[in-house]
């Protein structure tokens, strides 16, 4: 299959119109594509709704999976569905939009720039492209939107992606540690005057659509309101003494993410790289009680190991980019539990 | 009015980083040498600059001695360094460098001009900037990146670093010493005095509003910024989006301004970028294609630690007047199939953005993503 890389920012005539208002728009071929050992399919959806805490109804976006048995995860997910595939697997991820472009970028695996999803590097996604990708080191990733990013990461359009060793789930990394309970916790903020419908490419032809401005009113887990992430199981956590706990934190967050555990966490491995398997690193402790604190994006895996039963305590702070404050007047806090029986 | 100057960023003389900033006979010279003393002159100076969407923003500025705004400070550790200040503008203001506690100036009246003297301190990224009405001047514009060179930069196995033997770690030293030696790593080194392995990325933002209250004359309450600071644009070096990179071999605002900001280089050619955040807010820089290890960080008093623990992140925090210097190893980007590496159909270079994942900082105006705080880098060409 002939690719016509002018077409796209890879050989096209980049210029300020092809940074966003006018960005390349293709459904090429797979260059350099071999055969599969996975085949993802992720389909735009922009039909969700929140109903808030307070009784409002919040539209969302996100990706589908069509090829989901779960059937919700095929209709209008939040966040959108885990991807899990293992270390040296070839994979395709194909992305069908909808009726306007999209893309998928597969953020903290390094491919090629066409497989990376970047519109004004290569190319969004016009009707269907298969991302073509191999990961060579296991851990915590997450893939989302990059088109007008701003708007479509806030408006829900990622999920995370976790890359197992080859042993499959259960074990960190080939010849580490192994884990009996795993939880995700994606901590989200939501602006909701961000999420008027129709908006699709607000601000991308330079119209002021106050993209600078971002509120926050709501604050998620993994998708769990923070009126309910005290007791839901997508959230809190059970784990019998003896057990091993790890837990795959992402900050999909536009504030700093600020953890505090009521139990001791190490600190594993960062961004879907292992910490100890080069000589200039090494796990970290948190003692019991510390403040871990993310940037937007980051990933950190923390494995726990409790040392007698009880009830600890979890709390999540979203912070302000700019004042460092609590926010939503303070109202930005999530907080859940860990149990060991 | 009239004496501003307009600054529409990199056009004729004003390119921010001219390569004559580098000190490639300073360099060049041996290694132990005796100490030196370097006379730098500096000018504040008030500017009508344009932003990426053509909207044009009072800014405070300083000028190196030959006019172009944005000057990077080079010196070299044990230098006795003598900076002078001359301040063109209307309102008095001032100088410092966190980490050089003697290199903070009394302040300068209008029209009127100080000096600082100091000794050059051990290897790494510095801010200076002006400190009075903190943070109002120094997000008004007057800031910069002093860099200095170690004396002696090398590991004891005789590989090249940006510090100071005596503030490296051992992390630090198995992180340069496997460059071009491990597996991992084929090729080179990394090579100090080579600007192109070498970035400095002064990240800013810009409320119109703020600067519009200055530029009028308006008194503004220095703590009340930070409550009421609403960013509009974004920068790097001053500039944003479209401008921050080459783009078929042409850049909008200036090749020498672009190529100072965008790194370009061969698998196996490590590049240091030095992160800074001259602004108020949190940025969350971002890099595709290649993760990035965590080499030092700024501590409280301003001076320069190197990590005892290197880690490899896509994503570091920047908070206000952060300093972090970073490798981009340039290697292999690791999830290309492995069957499919050199590609052959996709051609080179491959190209990868850079952007603050703090989303809001890539708007312009409230608008025109990707216009704010983004660059890319490109991988021309594999080892082989
Ligand atoms: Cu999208
Ligand atoms: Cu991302």
């Amino acid at each position: 299959m002939v690719i016509d890389f002018k077409k796209t920012g890879v050989k096209g005539k980049v210029t300020f119109s092809t940074f966003g208002c006018n960005v390349f728009q293709e459904s090429p071929a797979t260059p350099d594509k071999i055969r599969p050992d996975v085949v993802i399919e992720r389909a735009v959806h922009t039909d969700g709704r929140w109903n808030t805490p307070d009784g409002k109804r919040v539209r969302y976006w996100g990706f589908a999976d069509p090829l989901s048995p779960i059937a919700a995860d095929r209709v209008a997910p939040y966040p959108s569905p885990l991807i899990r595939v293992r270390q040296g697997q070839v994979v395709h991820t194909k992305l069908k939009s909808k009726k306007n472009a999209h893309t998928i970028h597969h953020h903290g695996i390094e491919p090629t720039t066409f497989n990376d999803g970047v519109g004004h590097v290569s190319f969004e996604v016009q009707t269907e492209y298969s991302y073509q990708w191999q990961p060579a080191h296991p851990g915590t990733f997450f893939y989302h939107c990059h088109r007008n990013t701003v708007l479509h990461f806030e408006m829900g359009m990622f999920g995370m992606l976790i890359v197992d060793p080859p042993e499959g789930p259960g074990t960190l990394y080939s010849g580490g540690p192994t884990y009996q309970v795993e939880r995700i916790w994606v901590a989200d903020d939501v602006d909701p005057r961000w999420h008027i419908p129709n908006e699709h490419d607000a601000g991308l032809c330079g119209e002021d659509a106050g993209l600078n401005r971002f509120e926050p009113k709501y604050f998620l887990i993994s998708g769990v309101f923070n009126n309910k992430t005290m007791l839901d199981s997508r959230v809190a956590v059970e784990a019998k003494l003896g057990d091993r706990i790890l837990i795959r934190l992402l900050n999909a967050s536009y504030s700093i993410l600020r953890l505090t555990l009521g139990v001791d966490a190490l600190l594993v491995s960062v961004d879907g790289r292992q910490l100890g398997a080069e000589p200039w690193n090494s796990p970290k402790l948190f003692p019991a009680g510390s403040r871990i604190e993310l940037t937007t994006a980051s990933r950190f895996d923390l494995l726990i190991t409790p040392t007698q039963r009880g009830v600890f305590g979890v709390k999540f702070e979203f912070l302000h980019w700019i004042t460092g404050k609590v926010q939503a007047d303070g109202a930005g806090i999530a907080q859940t539990r860990i149990i060991v029986k | 009015m009239e004496r501003r100057k307009f600054l529409k960023y990199g056009c004729a003389a004003a390119v921010a980083m001219p390569a004559a900033s580098w000190p490639w006979a300073a360099l060049a010279r041996e290694v132990e040498s005796e100490q030196d003393r370097s006379e730098l002159h500096i000018s504040i100076e008030p500017v009508d600059a344009e932003m990426i969407d053509g909207q044009i923003v009072y800014m405070l500025l300083f000028f190196s001695e030959d006019g172009k705004p944005r000057p990077v400070l080079r010196v070299r550790e044990g230098d006795e360094i003598r900076i002078e200040i001359s301040n063109n503008d209307t309102a008095p203001h001032g100088f410092a460098i966190p980490g050089i506690p003697a290199a903070t100036s009394e302040l300068i009246d209008p029209g009127d001009r100080r000096e600082v003297r100091f000794t050059a301190p051990v290897g790494g990224s510095y801010l200076f900037f002006d400190p009075t009405k903190a943070p109002l001047n120094r997000i008004l514009g007057l800031h910069g990146a002093l860099i200095v060179e170690p004396r002696l930069g090398t590991t004891p196995a005789g590989s090249p670093t940006p510090f100071s033997r005596a503030s490296q770690t051992p992390a630090l030293q198995a992180l340069f010493d496997a460059l071009g030696t491990a597996p991992r790593f084929p090729g080179q080194k990394w090579k100090p005095g080579d600007p192109a392995r070498e970035k400095i990325w002064v990240f800013s933002q810009t409320d119109p509003t703020l600067n519009a209250r200055v530029a009028s004359g308006q008194s503004v309450d220095p703590a009340s910024i930070m409550s009421s600071f609403l960013p509009r644009y974004f920068h790097i070096n001053g500039l944003s989006g479209f401008d921050t990179a080459v783009h078929n071999g042409t850049a909008s605002e200036g090749i020498e301004a672009a190529e100072a900001i965008m790194p370009e280089g061969k698998q196996g050619q490590p590049t240091l970028l030095r992160t800074m955040n001259a602004g108020l807010s949190t940025h969350s820089p971002h890099i595709h294609g290649n993760h990035v290890m965590e080499l030092s960080e700024n501590i409280a008093n301003g001076a320069i630690d190197v990590r005892k623990n290197i880690l490899e992140v896509d994503v570091w925090r920047l908070s206000p007047l952060a300093r972090k210097d970073m490798l981009l190893p340039f290697e292999r980007p690791p999830d290309i199939p492995a069957a499919k590496w050199p590609p052959k159909e996709e051609p080179f270079p491959l190209r990868y953005v850079m952007h603050c994942h703090t989303e809001m900082s890539q708007t312009a105006g409230g608008g025109n993503y990707p216009q704010g705080l983004v660059t890319h880098w490109e991988m021309t060409a594999p080892i082989e």
